[in-house]
């Protein structure tokens, strides 16, 4: 018997498509930047303040998903998966794209280090900050802040890496042992995922206003990640077939896949989301509920009514059935609502700790921020992807999944 | 000419090439189905199954007259008093609604993600769940104080004018442990009908056949029939699913809606799901390993089985770990003085030893199923499930009472004592599960012989 997979007859690699993409998106993302910088350089400290803020939310949008695919790549190595081998090296090449994103992470690092205190209200001198910060000093200040998140991204970068490299590896060698190895290394690399990911989202968000505290944050930021990249699977698998790509070994059964698990993390979100607002909400105490009642007036209501219609009962009812999870077009649809929401939901996270209560506002500076590091996070997915297959050609399982159906 | 399957495999370990059998041994459709029905079927019911239905009867007895003194004499017969009016009535609840979370979370959400590993236990498993579900129920009904009058809990017309205050989460508990006890069942008849119908085409005696035959709905196994009933099961899987969040998000809202320190916490909804679902496993694993000893159920429940379930308790244990750790440290993160101050006084005030009791037993124990020889021994999986559902019990004891104990305002700060009556009704309660569990053995097919055979090889089934 031949442990030889026979693939079908299928395109595997990027090719030149990828360079174009690597370039078009790079230039458009730079010179938005550029862009971005220099109206705030021109503009007055507002725009600079506003500047920060939407860069770290752009960042955390592009962030979150390739968290979400970091921890997806996990747990099918830790559930020893076959259905989605066929699938797993997009979410590889998702996580991968953390090494090059953690670059962008370092303007802001170098800030607080500088004593900035725009981003982070806790980072000033500690006579002026008032009782309840002083107590935090200990864990809120610049030094340790700086450690901890170059923690974090270093974390994600050597498990990301690891996992990366051993399968390429094993497209090159073909050696099982590499499965059996990543198997191993996946079950205490979940322990490391839920601290880091969890202090990742305490530190980088909760903490741009240090006086609100929820022990269901990490879990919350956690819930986002998970649409967020089964909303991107579903659209770049669906990008590359359209491209000819991939288009006999990825059948509708993985996408239905996608779509249970993204209706399974809409409930998911909502479900922690319900959770955090309405114990608040029913206990009301006040160093509580501030939190929510600056997103509650001044126009942010709508953006909240928005979270509660788009990121939740409209595609918990959309995904609900089968029809639509078994419909590429309809499937589509639903990635793209709810991406567009995850990164409302970003937005309604961290901006309004720039605004302190005045009315969201979405100006040139965000668009700029946001085209930018969305166009850098496509160029790094388009380098990182064409330098490799885009199936873990000799995964063991690899046979398992191409034959898959639901059932 | 097909290679005989090697009579011992160890599935444990993991082959890369192919996907392992989930039943060992040789057999076939037929032999799976004489292993099982053999157990309620055999004329010379084992000595032991009289003497431990013996012990359990007697002590459920013992339980129901306790509630019969409760009744005659009022709540004061319990531990209860200013300031912990919630001690161990509620504690019980809590732990016995955990324990009742396994079963629908193998039954429905390991069926949505394709465990077929799964149908070996699924029936002990629903099984356990519905007898926990009932030990649960009966603690907040005799709590209620004028439990003659518990069900004005339902909501319905009447003369009287009552109607329940919506805005209690006491009362949203109802609906919830109420639809969970509601739909577990209606999950694990509809599963046993196949199995229950095999029950009566191999009966010997009339009763049997008779009994039998009605449960089983005049069950003959046709294509339409099973059609039905898949599609029957898929749905009830699927709305069984957020069931298993449910149950145990409104216990813990419960306490988290409230301004208590130690309770009000947003984290509570997931940590206590992950909880029950965590004490759920460790009671299927100390019930399994000796059931399928006895029953003769190990090629059936393999040594395979026993290690996904420790693996799923080294997860969810790790889980509750992780909410220990939030909560700590947003409670010294959040900077309020009560807040830390209930944290410290877990560890370190008058009930220190729960706290250790619960830490060791919940967070330690488990992380010795990281190592595959921890996770494959019999006895210390036993152990350590043992040490589980004590841990378990622990953690809620540590919630309710510690911080009720200590209050806002030190003049009313106590101490908890439990006694004797608590006690006996703890321990009664298990007279209670043991009694349906034994029962259960002793008459219903303990594993789900039509959805074993659903994922045995095809090999040597014509």
């Amino acid at each position: 018997m031949s442990n030889k997979v026979e693939l079908p007859d299928d395109d595997l690699k990027m090719s030149g498509a990828a360079r174009n993409i690597f370039l078009i998106a790079g230039a458009t993302g730079v010179l938005a930047l550029v862009c971005s910088l220099a109206l705030t350089l021109a503009g007055d400290a507002e725009a600079r303040s506003l500047f920060q803020f939407s860069y770290l939310q752009n960042l955390m949008f592009c962030l979150s998903i390739s968290i979400g695919a970091l921890f997806f790549v996990i747990m099918q190595h830790l559930s020893r998966a076959g259905w989605s081998v066929a699938v797993r090296r997009i979410a590889e090449i998702l996580m991968a794209a953390l090494l090059p994103m953690s670059i962008l992470i370092l303007p802001i690092l170098v800030l607080v280090l500088s004593g900035d205190s725009t981003l982070y209200k806790w980072n000033k001198p500690f006579e002026e900050l008032d009782a309840l910060l002083q107590g935090k000093v200990g864990y809120l200040n610049a030094n340790f802040f700086v450690i901890r998140v170059a923690i974090y991204f270093i974390v994600w970068a050597i498990v990301a890496r690891f996992f990366f490299k051993k399968s390429l590896e094993q497209d090159q060698t073909g050696n099982k042992e590499l499965t059996l190895k990543m198997q191993a290394i996946s079950a205490p690399s979940t322990l490391l995922f839920a601290l880091t990911v969890t202090f990742a989202a305490v530190d980088l968000i909760m903490t741009l206003d240090a006086h609100w505290f929820s022990t269901m944050f990490g879990v919350y930021f956690f819930a986002g990640c998970m649409t967020s990249f089964f909303s991107t699977m579903i659209l770049l698998t669906g990008y590359l077939q359209a491209n000819g790509k991939l288009v006999k070994s990825i059948t509708i059964e993985h996408y239905h896949d996608y779509g249970k698990y993204l209706f399974g993390f809409v409930f998911f979100w909502s479900y922690i989301a319900f959770s955090q607002y309405m114990l608040i909400w029913y206990a009301s105490i006040p160093e509580e509920t501030g939190w929510f009642d600056i997103r509650q007036n001044n126009g942010w209501e709508y953006i909240s009514l928005m979270l509660i219609f788009f990121h939740f009962m409209v595609p918990f009812l959309w995904l609900i059935t089968k029809k639509t999870r078994r419909r590429k077009p309809l499937l589509t649809a639903a990635a793209i609502l709810l991406l567009i929401m995850h990164w409302i939901d970003l937005y309604w996270l961290i901006i309004p700790e720039y605004s302190h209560g005045a009315s969201p506002h979405f100006g040139v500076i965000d668009l700029c921020n946001m085209l930018g590091i969305l166009g850098i996070y496509i160029a790094s997915l388009a380098k990182i992807a064409s330098n490799c297959y885009l199936i873990p050609i000799q995964d063991p399982r690899l046979g398992e999944s191409l034959a898959f159906e639901n059932h | 000419m097909s290679k005989a399957v090697p009579e011992v495999i160890d599935t444990t370990q993991e082959r890369l090439d192919e996907r392992m059998p989930l039943v060992l041994g040789n057999n076939t459709y037929g032999s799976i189905t004489d292993i099982v029905s053999h157990v309620a079927e055999r004329r010379e019911v084992p000595i032991a199954w009289y003497v431990a239905f013996g012990i359990s009867a007697s002590v459920m007895a013992m339980f129901f007259a306790l509630i019969g003194y409760l009744i005659m004499t009022g709540t004061g017969v319990w531990g209860n008093q200013n300031p912990v009016f919630w001690g161990w009535p509620i504690v019980n609840f809590v732990f016995w609604v955990g324990i009742g979370h396994a079963g629908t979370l193998i039954s429905a959400i390991l069926f949505l993600f394709r465990q077929n590993w799964r149908t070996s236990i699924n029936r002990f498993a629903e099984a356990m769940t519905i007898f926990a579900v009932v030990c649960a129920a009966t603690f907040p009904g005799i709590h209620v104080g004028r439990m003659w009058g518990a069900y004005w809990l339902f909501p319905y017309p009447n003369t009287m004018d009552l109607w329940p205050n919506f805005r209690s989460p006491l009362l949203w508990d109802v609906f919830a442990v109420g639809t969970y006890a509601l739909t577990s069942l209606m999950f694990w008849y509809m599963g046993l009908i196949p199995d229950l119908a095999t029950f009566r085409d191999r009966a010997k005696g009339k009763i049997r056949q008779i009994a039998y035959g009605i449960f089983s709905l005049g069950w003959t196994g046709s294509a339409r029939q099973w059609h039905r009933y898949e599609v029957a099961y898929m749905l009830m899987a699927a709305l069984a699913a957020p069931l298993v969040l449910s149950v145990h998000t409104i216990v813990s809202f419960d306490f988290a809606v409230s301004q208590l320190p130690g309770w009000h916490t947003t984290i509570f909804p997931p940590y206590f799901v992950a909880g029950a679902i965590f004490s759920g496993f460790a009671m299927v694993v100390t019930l399994m390993v000796p059931a399928r000893q006895w029953f003769g159920l190990k090629d059936i429940v393999t040594m395979r089985h026993l290690e996904n379930m420790n693996k799923i308790i080294l997860v969810t244990g790790s889980m509750v770990g992780y909410a220990y750790a939030m909560e700590f440290f947003i409670a010294w993160y959040g900077g309020n003085g009560y807040e830390s101050f209930a944290f410290v006084n877990r560890m370190f005030g008058p009930y220190w030893w729960a706290y250790w009791i619960m830490v060791s037993c919940n967070v330690i124990s488990p992380q010795l199923f990281w190592f595959k020889r921890m996770r494959t021994s019999i006895p210390l999986m036993f152990i350590v499930c043992i040490f589980v559902n004590v841990g378990m019990w622990f953690e809620r004891f540590v919630i309710t009472v510690t911080s009720l104990s200590r209050d806002f305002l030190p003049a009313s700060w106590g101490y908890f004592a439990p006694t004797w009556t608590d006690l006996g009704m703890l321990i009664g309660s298990f007279g209670l599960f043991f009694t349906l569990f034994l029962l259960f053995c002793r008459f219903l097919p303990v594993v789900a012989m039509a959805e074993v055979k659903s994922v045995m090889p095809r090999k040597h089934s014509h």
